[in-house]
């Protein structure tokens, strides 16, 4: 069921991305042969249009290209005319190493900032959730900047550009983990909340017992469950703000390769890459569902039904 | 006219800054230091100098095939032409020691240096100079710029060892202009003979730097030629250059280049924003380079090939009603000069005439009820037989900085005051391309960069409103006038340099006259360096930074 | 009481036994995010009624003026009034937040009930669209769409709302699957409730509780994703005063001129908190009312 499942959405993606690449202004060719706005003549054309196949019927370029991936061949960006599986195969680990270490980031800040102030006093209970909502509302690219200016020009300890330190590695991680905390401790505060409400917690209270322990032990299982289930959807999210980030940041990775590559009409590149994030998604999906019926013995239950 | 004006930024001196810029610019002819009393001691050997380009990362390194700025940029590291030119716009000797046309114009032999290598070690000669325009002329190519650049050419011939013959189809008084750039630029035949694929990655040349390794949108390593022999006629020094190596990066956002630069990670970037380099100002360690780039200077153009436009009055009254002399003051923070002619003033034959472009609100309101624009719609439009006055600008997000997509605004909103609904769509680069193919504007911007005036007979010739098998087409303003084609054809065929002279400026007053563009500035090509790199400049050719003198002091 | 009997009581009880407990929002940040949002209806509604200025009035003499008396949120690159182009774009902006999170939110409903009520086979089939939906990034899913049906206001929203449709879906079917599994949900169905019922009664309202936090927040999500198209070049076309597109348009000077972007951002920012809390109010007198 899963691996049929998985196949599905991988045909489904490429599928719908070839199409939707038809779609869009702009002659493939021309991607071919220098770009938008290239002056190449008829018999560059002609002859780029044969040798990509580009004069055949849509359905028989679809065809050849499904024929291609089942093979595993990705095949040849248009633009830079090497293969797509070593392009990305280059790009891939930096930009898993950046969304993996947001999203860690993310949890960790999410998890301290709603366990500090969930259920405490007005004050910092306000304060903590004006924290979460603010960094939620975040844009990525103006975070970036911001950063840049307080810890690149104002104070020096990082650079504004990743160039592969792990010095570099701070402000890019930082810009794309902190809204994603944000929307996690959002989250997590609900179910937090509850579980702070149930009798057991209550009563321990009344017996005047120090929660401390409590909410590590009881709550953290309970609020981590729309956490994991929410990891798929956030590593997602992250990819789509590592165009953003890697952008600011100069940094080569999955997201600028595709932001590139739509604008050049790269369809082999801008397909190898949903195609990969897909991949990506599908391997996320099967974690946090084995992760979330670890953690709640309900679904456990439905599992084994 | 200056093509490069290197100032360094010292808040004692902002006063004399005109003064210094002309002095400047002379003394660069043949000088290594920015400024003369600036030389901060002997050039220093070694180190690696780190640049951030803003400009997109090429697909290919080899400037022959496609041919686009950003290849160009790069390539002046490693690759050389048959000539270049100084800064008061000479042809001067590079790969080529002299050249000779034949009476009818239709050949020219070009003598070459003697003793100059290629860095796969393979000989220099006539032979490759062969070699290196059929490639450019071979459609598997794929050239644009350079295959355009070589359109009268026939073909070369190898007379002997260090004689050139090229052999043209027709008069061409652009042939040495088209040469000087660098996508016509030398490589070696071995190197070509690779195949595309390889010679994209790294091509060879005669250069002072040698293409190392390029890791995509990161960085490409370019390291110090030793054996480096052919500096063009102006350059500083002879032999290999002072730098070890130069690590060419792609920083595409501007905040975090300036961010970069400022902080010390990188020594040079291109495409700052004007506040940055305003800012810089009081920064007394950062040196600005502005070097307006050749050909045409950036410009609005209005499509005369359909209406409104193709009434010369309706044109007449855009004009007059935009004001933009404020705007580009503020936005460009006086970094940016308002221009009145279709040519950067890079260009020696650039002819100017400010009072075509005085704004006049009045004037503008006369002229189009006078075209029939009488009725006005509840928000100010005018209309004419139920159509509204409207002018779709298409505005390429790839090609205007946020300063002139900001001015595009400042135009609508002036505009808008005589009637007109200027309607502006910020597009991606393929997008913006698909709304001029289709003739989906009215007006439009577009930047051209090409060495010599003759960047008019490729924007203004009404050969070039027929689009090319791709469907670019360079005459955006859709002039079609036989007037104006005679005199760029035969300005094109013409060598004689004050008769040439005299047939641009004949030319370049019918376009202006004719209301076709609203000229706004040169196209702007700054470079910020920090003040520990001495020695750096342009090429007077196509503007691109070259660091065979520049070398890194403390 | 086994802890995970106890747990399933829970969202049922939890209003009725503490209630107080509840109510440890502010009253005054309630009263304050009321009168946030009532602001915003009047700028929405009338925005001639509290701008000072013409918002498009260029002046590029006055650019780059700082907060002052005469311009409170000082003036942009272009020496329009900021504060008077905050108010503008306030109808734009809120019209892209909420209708894009509509859209999201509409879809991921159909999807989500689908695919946990609609018996296997349409789970799976349902469950299948979500995760293609689901695998495109969403910045690339909201980019085909703009490339393909042109930039603007109208294809940023139905980009962005597409782009969150299916975590919505998830996040409800996660939700329904859960609940569909509980005591009281099995004793309705012992009780020999119709499917639909219990659907409306049981399964929708514990649904859409959590639902209704993450739209609230959506709200300014999508806001903010809008204006990454705006950085990206890609979203309101100008001189539309829409908060995304003033803050991608004023980064550029953030070290010279901060207030550009500041104030769009604080409205974002205080859009986000203001309709959040009030979210949240209305979900605790949802669970109280019940």
């Amino acid at each position: 069921m899963l691996a049929a499942g998985a196949v599905f959405v991988m045909w489904a993606v490429a599928t719908l991305t070839f199409f939707a690449i038809r779609l869009i202004p702009g002659d493939p060719a021309e991607a071919i042969l220098g770009g938008p706005g290239s002056q190449a003549s008829q018999e560059a054309l002609d002859q780029v249009r044969r040798d990509y196949g580009l004069d055949q019927p849509l359905l028989v370029q679809y065809l050849a290209m499904l024929a291609r991936l089942v093979t595993g061949d990705l095949g040849t960006s248009y633009a830079l005319r090497t293969p797509v599986a070593d392009l990305l195969g280059g790009q891939l680990g930096g930009t898993m190493l950046l969304a993996v270490l947001a999203l860690l980031v993310a949890w960790i800040l999410a998890l301290g900032l709603s366990l500090w102030s969930t259920g405490r006093a007005r004050v910092a209970a306000a304060v903590g959730e004006g924290i979460e909502l603010t960094a939620a509302a975040l844009p990525h690219f103006w975070l970036a900047a911001v950063l840049i200016a307080i810890f690149s020009t104002g104070l020096d300890w990082f650079p504004p550009i990743a160039t592969g330190t792990p010095a570099g590695l701070v402000l890019p991680v930082a810009t794309l983990a902190i809204p994603l905390a944000g929307f996690l401790a959002q989250v997590m505060r609900e179910s937090l909340l509850d579980a702070l409400q149930q009798p057991f917690v209550v009563s321990a209270r009344a017996r005047g017992e120090n929660t401390t322990g409590l909410r590590l032990r009881h709550t953290i299982r309970h609020a981590s469950l729309p956490a994991i289930s929410l990891s798929g959807w956030a590593l997602g999210w992250l990819l789509s703000g590592a165009v953003v980030v890697e952008t600011i940041f100069a940094m080569p990775g999955l997201g600028r390769t595709l932001l590139q590559a739509v604008t050049l009409r790269d369809v082999p590149v801008v397909t190898g890459v949903v195609l990969l994030v897909a991949l990506v998604y599908v391997v996320m999906t099967v974690v946090t569902d084995v992760a979330s019926r670890l953690a709640d013995p309900r679904l456990r239950q439905e599992g084994a039904r | 006219m200056p093509t490069a004006t290197v100032t360094t930024l010292r808040p004692w001196r902002r006063i004399a800054l005109p003064a210094i810029a002309l002095v400047s610019a002379v003394a660069l002819a043949g000088c290594q230091a920015a400024e003369p009393d600036e030389a901060s001691g002997d050039p220093v050997e070694g180190g690696t100098l780190v640049y951030a380009s803003g400009d997109a990362e090429p697909t290919c390194l080899d400037p022959h095939v496609g041919g686009n700025y950003p290849q160009a940029l790069l390539a002046g590291q490693f690759l050389e032409s048959l000539v270049s030119r100084d800064t008061s716009g000479e042809i001067i000797p590079w790969l080529a020691e002299s050249w000779e046309p034949s009476d009818d114009g239709l050949a020219w032999e070009f003598t070459l240096r003697e003793g100059v290598t290629f860095t796969d070690g393979t000989h220099f000669d006539a032979e490759a100079v062969a070699v290196n325009v059929e490639h450019l002329k071979d459609p598997a190519t794929q050239s644009s710029t350079g295959y355009l650049a070589m359109g009268k050419v026939d073909r070369v011939e190898a007379v002997d060892d260090l004689t050139a013959r090229f052999v043209l189809t027709a008069p061409d008084s652009a042939l040495l202009e088209s040469l000087s750039q660098p996508w016509t630029a030398m490589q070696s035949p071995a190197g070509i003979a690779r195949g595309m694929e390889e010679n994209c990655e790294a091509p060879v040349g005669t250069g002072p730097f040698i293409v190392g390794e390029w890791v995509k949108q990161d960085h490409v390593t370019l390291v110090r030629n030793d054996d480096y022999s052919s500096p063009p006629a102006d350059a500083g020094h002879d032999g290999p250059p002072y730098l070890d190596a130069i690590e060419w990066r792609f920083v595409p956002d501007a905040a975090s280049r300036y961010a970069a630069l400022q902080g010390g990670q990188v020594d040079v970037i291109d495409n700052p924003q004007p506040d940055t380099i305003a800012a810089a100002e009081g920064d007394d360690v950062l040196t600005w380079i502005d070097a307006p780039r050749p050909g045409a200077a950036n410009r609005i153009e209005l499509n005369s090939g359909q209406a409104p436009f193709d009434d010369e009055r309706v044109r007449e009254a855009f004009i007059r009603a935009v004001e933009v002399n404020d705007g580009i003051d503020a936005l460009f923070f006086g970094t940016a000069e308002r221009s009145y002619s279709a040519l950067s003033s890079a260009e020696q034959l650039a002819y100017s005439d400010e009072a075509l472009f005085e704004p006049d609100l009045d004037a503008a309101n006369a002229l189009l009820d006078e075209a029939g624009w009488t009725d006005r719609d509840a928000d100010g439009i005018r209309m004419k037989d139920g159509v509204r006055l409207t002018l779709r600008f298409p505005v390429s997000t790839n090609q205007s900085i946020p300063a002139e997509q900001s001015l595009f605004e400042q135009v609508q909103a002036t505009a808008k005051q005589a009637g007109f609904d200027v309607a502006i769509e910020l597009l991606d680069l393929s997008s913006w391309y698909s709304a001029l193919f289709a003739h989906e504007y009215e007006i439009v911007s577009a930047p051209y960069t090409k060495v010599g005036p003759d960047v008019l007979r490729i924007l203004y010739h009404s050969d070039s409103i027929t689009p090319a098998p791709s469907g670019y087409f360079a005459n955006l303003a859709q002039l079609d006038d036989p007037a104006v084609d005679a005199l760029l054809t035969e300005a094109a065929s013409t060598s004689e340099e004050a008769a040439r002279a005299d047939l641009y400026r004949q030319a370049q007053e019918r376009i202006l006259g004719g209301y076709y563009l609203l000229p706004l500035y040169d196209q702007q090509n700054s470079f910020l360096l920090d003040a520990r790199v001495e020695g750096a400049r342009t090429m007077p050719t196509v503007s691109t930074p070259t660091f065979y003198d520049a070398w890194l002091a403390g | 009481m086994s802890e995970l009997e106890l747990r399933q009581t829970t969202v049922e009880a939890s209003a009725e036994h503490l209630g107080p407990r509840r109510r440890r929002m502010p009253r005054a940040g309630t009263v304050l995010a009321v009168a946030f949002v009532a602001f915003l209806a009047v700028a929405t509604v009338a925005p001639s009624l509290v701008w000072t200025q013409d918002p498009n009035r260029i002046a590029a003499a006055d650019a780059f003026e700082s907060p002052s008396l005469a311009h409170w949120f000082g003036t942009d690159e272009s020496g329009r009034d900021v504060y008077s182009r905050v108010i503008a774009g306030t109808a734009s902006s809120l019209l892209i937040g909420v209708s894009a999170t509509l859209i999201g939110l509409a879809l991921g409903l159909v999807l989500g009930v689908l695919a946990s009520f609609g018996g296997r086979v349409l789970d799976f089939g349902v469950g299948r669209v979500i995760e293609v939906l689901f695998a495109f990034p969403g910045l690339l899913l909201a980019l085909l769409v703009i490339v393909v049906a042109g930039p603007g206001p109208v294809t940023a929203t139905i980009a962005v709302g597409l782009s969150t449709a299916p975590g919505y879906a998830r996040i409800i079917r996660g939700q329904l699957v859960g609940i569909r599994s509980s005591h009281y949900v099995e004793a309705a169905r012992v009780l020999g409730h119709s499917p639909g019922r219990i659907l409306a009664r049981h399964l929708l309202p514990n649904a859409l509780v959590p639902l209704f936090v993450l739209a609230t927040l959506g709200v300014g999500q999508a806001i903010v994703w809008a204006a990454a198209l705006s950085y990206l070049g890609l979203g309101a076309q100008p001189p539309a005063a829409e908060w995304g597109a003033m803050l991608a348009a004023g980064r550029t000077y953030l070290p010279t001129a901060p207030w550009l972007t500041v104030f769009p951002g604080l409205m974002i920012v205080g859009t986000t908190i203001a309709t959040t809390m009030l979210g949240r109010a209305l979900t605790r007198r949802g669970r109280e009312g019940r």
